[in-house]
């Protein structure tokens, strides 16, 4: 019996893994085909004008709840069929927009992002699944909602979006939703959207905030207009250091397909020159009136200072990624590597562990030898060292990358310059990967 | 509200008048390095835009390193920092909204 359980178990994994394997096939075939993929979206388009069709009897049963919507109707439905619309980023904001967007039937949808599904993905990117690990995510999205709803196209573009490839691909759509991870891109898409002229239905979250505006919009300001200079680097936090609750991507997703359906079928008000603040924590939200489009605004002004795409990444002062980057910091003789730090331990060498995580990290994980923990104020840090060593004995720091550790070093070096002190290199990640493979990662 | 030009400056003699508390409603990343979600704030209540993020920027020296990258609202209405005058009543909230870029 059990035999029987665990045969059909594997016989519908491998059919599984066929199926997976045909329609990334089928994807290939139809990308070859589409050179210049969804037709011309240019110019001021009116559906009423281009598509004088009418809906079929399958569309008609297929859309009848929101047909008898007097706000949407057929004329909203025939308006949603002719609308081109292009998701960018394929993530815990892309993967809920893009599946309501399908199930409305939107004539086409266009999915780009250059990354793959991970695990740690799948807790909010909510189309992707354990058997698409390692698949493009444009692909998986695309093969979704072609599950869904085999009346839409949807073209998947398997590449980061640039200065060079963002004008032509955009070009092609009527709206453009915002649903990336990074500063340096989010600028390029304001900066794209304003110079073809399209809507950009903007979405963001961390941890229980999101935020949603719609740019460049009916006289209503652009990316520029609010925010004319990047933040600095350091003081940007990314889903994977600040962690995210993978419902409020969902939630802001869905409000950006909401507004990209209310643009498409000309029907309702929509968030231009207004930004909605949600709070998961209160379940709460707040709209705030903004200021109108600038008419001295570099980008969207009446004399406009950027005419073309610049280098965003260099404007941005970061990489157009929410991937960490490793810090070099500390010289190598101030850092021991995982390996060496077991080492250490197995000998016996006398040492201080301080741990420079957060107390919520602590509780996922330690390493085996006792560590004092540290909270980031450093005066309080360096007497808590004082008071646990007594500058004989060296003292290892570790954090979870080896980024905040070599920092942590740095600032009591400076603090004590007795301190004989190091970190370990790589962090908890190396420690799983060259010493420990149990060692959970996160 | 901040209805400033309509107001008449000359009965301004007691503290009350003078100053009042509005409520901070801190978001994103201001959220974070402020620790809090809401604060309340001692201002003066006839000032300027600029003049009460200095006054918050005393208050929450760490807002100092984004405060070139945030919106200002006041009673849910986008604050201009080039405003002339404003007049604040107590209990008026100032929201600090600084962009999320994650998602």
């Amino acid at each position: 019996m059990e035999t029987d359980v665990e045969s059909l178990r594997l016989e519908i994994k491998r059919k599984e893994e066929e199926l997976l394997h045909l329609k990334a096939l089928l994807d290939e075939k139809e990308q070859i085909s589409e050179v210049h993929p969804p037709g011309d979206g240019s110019g001021d388009k009116t559906c009423e004008k281009t598509d004088p069709q009418k809906l079929t009897n399958a569309q008609i049963a297929r859309y009848s709840r929101q047909l008898i919507l007097p706000e949407l109707g057929v004329q909203g439905q025939l308006c949603l069929l002719s609308s081109k619309i292009l998701i960018v980023g394929a993530g815990g904001l892309g993967c809920p927009a893009a599946i309501y967007l399908a199930a409305a039937g939107v004539g086409t949808i266009g999915v780009v992002d250059y990354d793959e599904v991970e695990i740690s993905n799948l807790h909010r990117q909510i189309l992707h699944t354990e058997s698409r690990v390692g698949v493009h995510k444009a692909q998986s999205i695309a093969m979704s909602c072609r599950n869904l709803n085999s009346d839409v196209k949807v073209v998947p573009y398997k590449i980061q979006l640039n200065s060079e490839n963002a004008l032509p691909i955009i070009k092609q759509y009527d709206i453009v939703l915002d649903a990336t991870d990074n500063v340096a891109t989010r600028y390029l898409l304001n900066d794209v959207c304003v110079l073809a002229g399209k809507p950009l239905v903007s979405g963001s979250a961390l941890r229980f905030e999101g935020q949603l505006t719609v740019y460049n919009h009916k006289g209503g300001p652009c990316y520029r207009c609010l925010y004319p200079k990047p933040p600095p680097p350091e003081t940007v936090t990314n889903c994977s250091d600040g962690g995210v609750l993978g419902v409020v991507p969902g939630i802001i997703g869905c409000y950006q397909a909401l507004e990209a359906i209310k643009i498409a079928a000309k029907t309702g008000s929509t968030l231009n020159q207004r930004l909605m603040l949600f709070d998961a924590l209160d379940c709460s939200s707040r709209v705030i009136k903004l200021r109108p489009r600038q008419v001295h605004c570099p980008v969207c002004g009446d004399s406009p200072s950027i005419t073309h795409l610049i280098d965003y990444e260099q404007f941005c002062g970061a990489r157009a990624t929410d991937k960490d980057q490793e810090k070099t910091v500390l010289p190598v003789n101030s850092r021991v590597t995982a390996k060496e730090y077991q080492t250490m331990v197995s000998i016996g060498q006398q040492h201080v562990l301080l741990d420079v995580r957060l107390p919520v990290e602590m509780d996922i994980c330690q390493l085996p030898h006792p560590a004092i923990t540290l909270r980031r104020d450093p005066a309080a840090q360096l007497e808590k060292i004082k008071s646990s060593t007594d500058f004989s004995s060296s003292v290892v720091v570790v954090c979870r990358r080896g980024n905040d550790s070599q920092l942590a070093v740095k600032l009591l070096q400076s603090a004590d310059p007795r301190l004989d002190i190091k970190d370990i290199r790589g962090g908890l990640h190396a420690w799983a990967r060259d010493v420990d493979p149990h060692f959970p990662v996160y | 509200m901040a209805n400033g030009n309509a107001r008449n400056i000359e009965y301004i003699t007691n503290f009350s008048v003078l100053f009042g508390q509005v409520r901070l409603l801190f978001f994103a990343k201001s959220r974070e390095i402020v620790g809090r979600k809401e604060a309340e704030l001692e201002v003066v209540r006839l000032t300027t835009p600029r003049d009460v993020l200095q006054t918050l920027l005393q208050e929450y020296p760490g807002l100092g390193e984004i405060s070139d990258n945030i919106v200002l609202s006041l009673n849910e209405e986008y604050l201009e920092i080039d405003d002339q005058q404003i007049v604040l009543e107590a209990g008026d909230e100032l929201a600090i909204i600084p962009p999320i870029s994650g998602g």
